[in-house]
């Protein structure tokens, strides 16, 4: 487990394998829910995770990946493209600005 | 087009009729299964000059790996990042099957074949987004006939929030 304070994060990143598909759609998504909130959304590919990230969001199959490259950066999984809880859950606690864990 | 130079995602402009060309819009596929699917969608990119014939197996690769499976009948088969070298140019192809494919459990409809090295399709990727979470709008692009209906759904417009 994992505490995140979304009051603290100020760059997200989608994850996928090859930063081509998939994480681009999410990315695109989360970026207009979160456009009033000032964070910095980004993709790309899981391997070259920016060491400056503040939260991670990758599809579940990488997220043991993801965790690897980016030890001391929080990892949200998902199942879903459209509507996961887990991502769900991590735009309201940035928008919140309250306290989830993962 | 490009004067927010300065940022490293900044998205090249490519015309949406040159990532995606009249021909790669394929609005009456049949496929026998996911796989069968993903080789259609990568031969699409082969004709259009997009990739050399190794990234379809690439593409297989990464679906047997995670799914593309986006929702609301989709899916977006793509290469692996071991799988990028095979690209050529950036380019997307949609294939249509109206009966419908099994993938993996999901009825998928409409697959959206990308190839990219660039950043020239995440406008068409971002566009894509905004029609399936709008149920009308993906309703229409499974139910698309004309390649000008596809086009309409996937020009972006800079005006929605």
């Amino acid at each position: 487990m994992t505490t995140i304070d979304g009051s603290s994060i100020k760059k997200l990143i989608v994850a996928c394998d090859a930063g081509m598909g998939s994480s681009v759609m999410l990315a695109s998504t989360l970026k207009k829910q979160l456009a009033k909130t000032g964070v910095t959304v980004e993709h790309s590919p899981v391997a070259s995770i920016p060491a400056d990230a503040d939260v991670v969001v990758t599809q579940a199959g990488l997220a043991d990946r993801a965790r690897g490259v980016v030890p001391n950066i929080p990892v949200v999984p998902f199942n879903l493209f459209l509507g996961d809880p887990a991502v769900t859950r991590i735009v309201k606690a940035i928008i919140d600005g309250t306290t989830i864990e993962v | 087009m490009s004067e927010a130079g300065s940022s490293h995602q900044a998205e090249e402009a490519v015309p949406l009729t040159e990532l995606l060309t009249e021909s790669s819009i394929r609005l009456d596929a049949h496929a026998s299964g996911r796989d069968d699917a993903i080789l259609q969608a990568g031969a699409a990119l082969v004709e259009a000059g997009a990739v050399e014939p190794s990234y379809v197996d690439a593409m297989l690769a990464r679906e047997n790996t995670v799914s593309t499976y986006v929702g609301e009948g989709v899916a977006i088969p793509h290469g692996t990042l071991a799988g990028k070298g095979a690209v050529k140019h950036d380019a997307i192809v949609v294939l249509r099957f109206p009966d419908g494919v099994d993938w993996d459990g999901n009825d998928v409809r409409v697959a959206v074949g990308i190839a990219a090295k660039g950043n020239g399709h995440i406008a068409l990727l971002s566009q894509l987004a905004t029609v399936l979470l709008d149920a009308d709008k993906a309703e229409a692009l499974r139910n698309a006939t004309t390649s000008e209906q596809v086009y309409a759904l996937l020009a972006s417009d800079e005006d929605d929030e």
